[in-house]
């Protein structure tokens, strides 16, 4: 296995334990946590009384749809099975199984990316140009940081379910 | 070890029992209940994580993701719930429907709960091994 690195920097000992790889699939499903709820204090900071722009801006579904194709993007990514992504150089797949993986992988990084973008979209169009200052700026700010927190979560478990990969294949030997 | 085992049984009730008077008072002092849902929150947290660990067999090595696939959903849905239970105080503490001292309260309250929990279901299991 040491002589397929590409890298120079060895991978530390510690990141092959299954300790270190719960620890990445709670810290996903934390930063999403994380994301979700940044937005959802958005959206009620946005009904409360506190929030005081003139021309009334309020948190509506348009607001909630960058996160919903985010979230969407990192279910398919996922739930993707890894293995299957280079299974065309092994003979006992069938046909064609790496080109449905790679095709829908796709799809959910399009999803992903779209929805940070979506959040972009919503803070220029929404907010900046619409000339917010800063407590209702935050609501797009608010949007912005939720797309980015559910990108991070997603690396954050497909990183860990790789490492998960590696684990096991070093005890089956 | 039966006298050890004791001390700990009542050292954690004593601190559930200080968390769910934190998190109590935080509702009652200023006669607002929404943190309580803090206390649901943290009793559902390590559901998903039992479930899920019922559901996948752990000796299957041989095929790689499947089993191991519910034991990470279980996982994620449990670090879900536990920043959900300190982002809710949070999010209803920034819009004013809690005051601050409520929020650091209920905060505290519902860490010693999840606490009190964990560290059950760890002795628990510790003395499950012999």
């Amino acid at each position: 296995m040491s002589e397929e690195r590409l890298w120079k920097f060895r991978k530390p000992e510690w990141m092959n334990s299954s300790m270190a790889r719960s620890a990445g699939v709670y810290g996903a499903g934390a930063l999403f946590s994380l994301a979700f709820f940044i937005l959802l204090d958005a959206s009620v900071f946005s009904h409360s009384p506190l929030n005081g722009s003139d021309p009334p801006i309020h948190i509506r579904f348009i607001d909630w749809l960058p996160l919903i194709f985010s979230a969407l993007g990192m279910l398919i990514i996922n739930s993707i099975e890894k293995t299957r992504l280079s299974a065309d150089s092994f003979s006992y797949s069938g046909s064609g199984v790496a080109w449905k993986a790679r095709v829908v992988l796709f799809l959910g990084f399009a999803s992903l990316a779209g929805g940070m973008a979506g959040g972009v979209t919503v803070l220029v169009l929404k907010y900046i140009v619409a000339g917010a200052v800063w407590p209702t700026l935050y609501m797009g700010v608010a949007n912005v940081l939720a797309n980015g927190l559910v990108m991070l979560s997603s690396v954050v478990l497909w990183v860990s379910q790789n490492m998960e990969d590696e684990y096991s294949y070093n005890l089956s030997l | 070890m039966m006298t050890a085992g004791l001390k700990t049984i009542i050292s954690l009730s004593f601190v559930l029992a200080v968390g769910f008077l934190l998190v109590i008072l935080s509702c009652a002092l200023f006669q607002q209940y929404l943190p309580l849902l803090v206390v649901a929150t943290y009793i559902l947290a390590p559901l998903p994580n039992w479930i899920c660990g019922r559901c996948a067999n752990p000796d299957d090595f041989g095929d790689s993701g499947g089993a191991n696939a519910i034991v990470d959903f279980g996982k994620f849905c449990t670090g879900f719930l536990v920043v959900m239970g300190i982002a809710l105080p949070a999010v209803l503490a920034h819009s004013e429907i809690i005051r601050v001292p409520a929020m650091v309260m209920s905060i505290i309250g519902g860490v010693l709960i999840y606490g009190t929990i964990i560290s059950f279901g760890m002795f628990f299991q510790e003395e499950q091994e012999f």
